[in-house]
């Protein structure tokens, strides 16, 4: 076949120029140990998602020292969690699978973003360095409300980063006089322990109690404020430890002094 | 006019092509130049072309 | 000078005339739909509801891509092998019925989509007459059963045109033994061929998953397994587009530069390694895709980046040809030849700057292929960029600028308004820059595609300028594309009135500079390649496929369908689901 010297050149220029590209992306990609998005996860049917540990209740958990992994629920037209909440410069693996259609799991303006498709989970370990507030969206096509379809990621500077969950067992009302007992249950879902102060107020009372938590345990704690301290009425109660607050309302005295409006 | 309106046509073109991706290309190489900026140059650049253009070469002066 | 096309062959241009006119409808309807999305997503007007945005969506990928695009191809499809084989078809009945099946297969599959406008659309076939799925179609997402039927038989009538023309040249061949087969007609075969491979996936999805589960016969399908078949069929769909705009640039820019094609067998050699690479790389749509591995996504990435072959050899023969045709003019110099090219001619000009808008395409198009650096890119407004300096302009303004020099021989009528036209094309050129540029920066940042409202809560860190710079920029591209499609689609509608007229036309296409003799016979084997084409295809697809098959079986792990229909019930089960997770 007959072939112009300058086209022999280019042809031989083409093809140095395809290698090339294939020896960056090769060495870009196993080179470097970046594993993609693929299929080291099973299968699982949209309809077992709320019967699967992981994705029952979408969460954030840690599984070694600075090695965490996020269960997220993607559906028209949300995200769970949301906020999803993280530490910078620790490993994080997303899970992400899809309730109903196919959705995507992008973090704006990074790298992290994933295909999610019903029946699969993708499985991503990414490492922010960067604290701060990134948007998180679906850029596949969903439905009429894909473009409503939007979540966060809350990356915490490492140091700051609590998975820290309270509940408070109070009294919905209590008899004139008498005592107002708070039974505060606190998670520490990271793997070290938890050094905190439970920070109590019933009315104008306050108080506070240190508290150890061991990692991936629970504390239960208990404060009294003494009845006579309080007035008669309704008593807004808060307890908080670091960020987490839980907040209710205990009624003090009778319910025929508060109104009358019970049935 | 020293080139044909067909000429000066795809030539005002790629001006504007050139003005629009060299704010994209300046950027990688962190020099920021505002849209006001780059409205400017291209209006400075497409009327001198314009001016170039019409002005009649040396030639067809000399024609009767 | 010869007779014009029109004259020789009035049966013929009858054909090519009938469907440039489909195309051309569906331009008009595909660019009145494009400009809605351009103003409506950067927020500079609404004029539709959002979740209808979705219905103009599906109808400007599905009018452009499918409609415009392969319209074109089959009328410019059967002009060349006409006028290469100097033969008209052996049966014009068949000629005519891949026509009429083509046309009512797009005229039911766009009365799906169009129904999407109606406030309250009928059932039909018991389900409500919708298609908001984009021309992607991925399930669960579904349309009415009947859209995809419309797809069916659009898709079987261009089978049934690739065999008129494989009939037309068995014929040809009859009468002239061993004679290589001309540069248009080979053309032709090969892209048939390659299409006729891909279309495979496409039509096993629907016929044997899409359609039976919209129509209620099985409950579940496997969505990664018809997205794989999907994308099968969806990176080969993008040569089906791209191959008619080579053949004007092998076969006619030459000819309008004013010279001839720099080398017939190379030609021959880039449609052939179209064949063989076109269908094995389709999984380097899926980089991002669960369930597909990563030894499977490497394989298409390397394939992809083969495929930079012909599109590089295609850049130098065609760039080749035009110096050639610049010196015949005149032009000398190391670059001052390009002042020597007939640039007031639109045709010309408008296929040159195609080209010049493809090379630039195909720089994006090694991001998008790059496995790792599609991390960044995929699914944002970069892609659609692409997709438009690549569809939306090599392909477009080369089969806008190729009319200018077809329509007048298809007529007999004069070109109307030459300078209008080339106003026209160097618009469409402008406008693509500015609306392109601009996507690929928002994309870049984020910024979404596919998105009625890429406005969220959150702010995107806009590297340079501004985000209201990049709408305002990409609307302003927008619109200019507008103008430019209606300027076109008037010239070419007073042309086809403009009967008393004679046209400024030649039709002739000189010979190759290096013709065909040059080259080994077995280029024009036909069997061979087809089966290396078939082989590569079984070594891409053959294990990811059982891979998927075998993961999700092949009626996938239960997952039920999911028709996108917008009324309360939808909004009712979005807001359920949204209470639902306010209170957990």
């Amino acid at each position: 076949m007959n072939i112009h010297a300058y086209e022999r050149l280019w042809l031989v220029a083409s093809m140095v120029l395809i290698v090339g590209f294939i020896v960056t992306i090769t060495y870009g990609t196993v080179g470097l140990g970046i594993t993609m998005v693929d299929d080291r996860e099973e299968t699982i049917s949209p309809d077992d998602v709320d019967e699967d540990d992981r994705f029952q209740d979408p969460r954030v958990e840690q599984v070694g020292e600075n090695e965490f992994e996020a269960y997220v629920v993607s559906m028209t037209f949300l995200f769970q969690p949301d906020p999803i909440e993280i530490p910078a410069n620790n490993e994080v693996t997303f899970y992400v699978t899809s309730r109903d259609v196919i959705h995507s799991f992008t973090v704006v303006g990074t790298n992290t973003n994933t295909m999610v498709i019903p029946g699969e989970v993708s499985a991503m370990t990414v490492e922010f360095d960067e604290p701060g507030e990134y948007g998180v969206v679906c850029n596949e096509y969903c439905g009429p409300g894909h473009h409503d379809m939007e979540g966060s990621l809350i990356v915490h500077p490492e140091d700051e980063y609590s998975l820290t969950e309270l509940s408070v067992d109070a009294p919905d009302q209590v008899g004139p006089g008498e005592d107002v007992e708070l039974t505060i249950s606190i998670q520490n879902g990271l793997l070290e322990d938890l050094e905190t102060t439970v920070d109590v107020e019933v009315g104008d009372e306050t108080l506070e109690q240190d508290v150890t938590v061991p990692g991936g345990e629970t504390e239960q704690v208990s404060v009294t404020v003494d009845g006579d301290d309080l007035e008669p009425g309704d008593a807004e109660w808060s307890a908080s430890v670091d960020d987490e607050v839980e907040t209710g309302t205990v009624t003090i005295g009778d319910d025929a002094d508060d109104g009358g409006d019970e049935p | 006019m020293r080139i044909s309106p067909a000429k000066l046509l795809i030539v005002i073109a790629l001006c504007l092509v050139v003005l629009v991706e060299a704010r994209t290309i300046l950027a990688f190489f962190d020099v920021e130049v505002s849209v006001l900026e780059i409205a400017l140059v291209g209006v400075v650049a497409i009327t001198a072309l314009v001016v170039w253009a019409v002005r009649p070469a040396d030639e067809e002066t000399s024609e009767p | 000078m010869t007779d014009l096309f029109v004259d020789e062959y009035p049966e013929q241009a009858r054909l090519v005339r009938a469907a440039f006119l489909t195309s051309f409808v569906a331009l008009g309807i595909g660019a009145l739909f494009g400009v809605i999305q351009a103003l409506h997503r950067t927020g500079v007007f609404r004029i539709v509801e959002s979740t209808t945005y979705y219905t103009v969506l599906t109808g400007h990928g599905v009018f452009l891509v499918i409609t415009f695009t392969i319209f074109f191809l089959v009328g410019l499809y059967q002009w060349a092998v006409t006028d290469s084989l100097q033969r008209g078809p052996v049966d014009a009945r068949l000629t005519w019925s891949w026509y009429g099946l083509m046309s009512v297969g797009t005229l039911i599959a766009a009365i799906a989509i169009l129904a999407g406008f109606l406030d309250d659309p009928p059932d039909v076939l018991g389900s409500e007459l919708s298609a908001d799925v984009l021309f992607t179609f991925y399930a669960p997402l579904q349309a009415n059963p009947i859209f995809y039927a419309g797809l069916v038989l659009f898709v079987v009538g261009t089978w049934l045109a690739g065999a008129d023309w494989f009939r037309t040249w068995w014929a040809w061949k009859r009468d002239h033994p061993g004679e290589r087969i001309p540069l248009p007609t080979f053309m032709v075969l090969t892209t048939m061929i390659m299409w006729y491979i891909s279309s495979i996936g496409v039509a096993v999805a629907i016929l044997a998953f899409i359609l039976p589960w919209s129509l209620g016969l099985i409950d579940s399908l496997n969505p990664t397994l018809t997205r794989t078949l999907f994308w099968y069929f969806g990176h080969p769909v993008v040569y089906f587009w791209l191959l008619p705009a080579y053949l004007l640039w092998y076969i006619v820019l030459p000819k309008l530069s004013g010279g001839r094609l720099f080398s017939d067998p190379l030609a021959r050699v880039v449609f052939i390694l179209f064949v063989l690479l076109s269908t094995p790389v389709g999984i380097h749509h899926q980089y991002l895709d669960p369930g597909i591995s990563e030894g499977f996504k490497f394989i298409a990435m390397t394939n992809t980046m083969f495929l930079l072959l012909p599109s590089l050899l295609t850049a130098f023969t065609v760039v080749a040809s035009m110096e050639h045709g610049a010196r015949q003019r005149g032009g000398t110099g190391t670059l001052n030849w390009l002042r020597a090219l007939p640039w007031k001619d639109p045709a010309f000009t408008g296929m040159a700057l195609a080209g010049l808008v493809f090379a630039f395409g195909g720089f994006t198009g090694i991001v998008n292929a790059g496995m790792n650096i599609n991390y960044l890119v995929h699914n944002s407004l970069w892609v659609p960029g692409h997709i438009h300096t690549q569809v939306g302009t090599a392909v477009a303004l080369t089969f806008m600028a190729g009319s200018y020099w077809l329509v007048p021989q298809l007529t007999g009528n004069r070109l109307v308004g030459r300078q209008i036209a080339l106003f026209q094309v160097v618009l469409w050129f402008v406008g693509i820059v500015f609306m392109t540029n601009s996507m690929y920066r928002a994309g870049l940042i984020g910024v979404p595609r596919r998105s009625a409202e890429p406005q969220y809560a959150f702010d995107y860190e806009v590297g340079v300028g501004s985000m209201t710079e990049l709408d305002v920029q990409l609307a302003l591209g927008g619109v200019l594309l507008f103008v430019s499609t209606v300027l076109f689609l008037a010239i070419i509608l007073l042309t086809a009135f403009n009967t008393d007229s004679d046209p400024l036309v030649d039709g002739t296409i000189p010979p190759a500079l290096s013709g065909p003799e040059d080259s080994p016979r077995v280029l024009d084997d036909l069997r061979v390649w087809i089966g290396i084409a078939l082989v590569l295809v079984v070594i891409a697809y053959a294990i990811p496929l059982a891979s998927i098959v075998d993961r999700g079986g092949l009626f996938g792990p239960d997952v039920g369908p999911f028709p996108v229909v917008v009324d309360g019930v939808m909004y009712l089960q979005h807001g359920v689901a949204y209470v639902g997770v306010l209170i957990t």
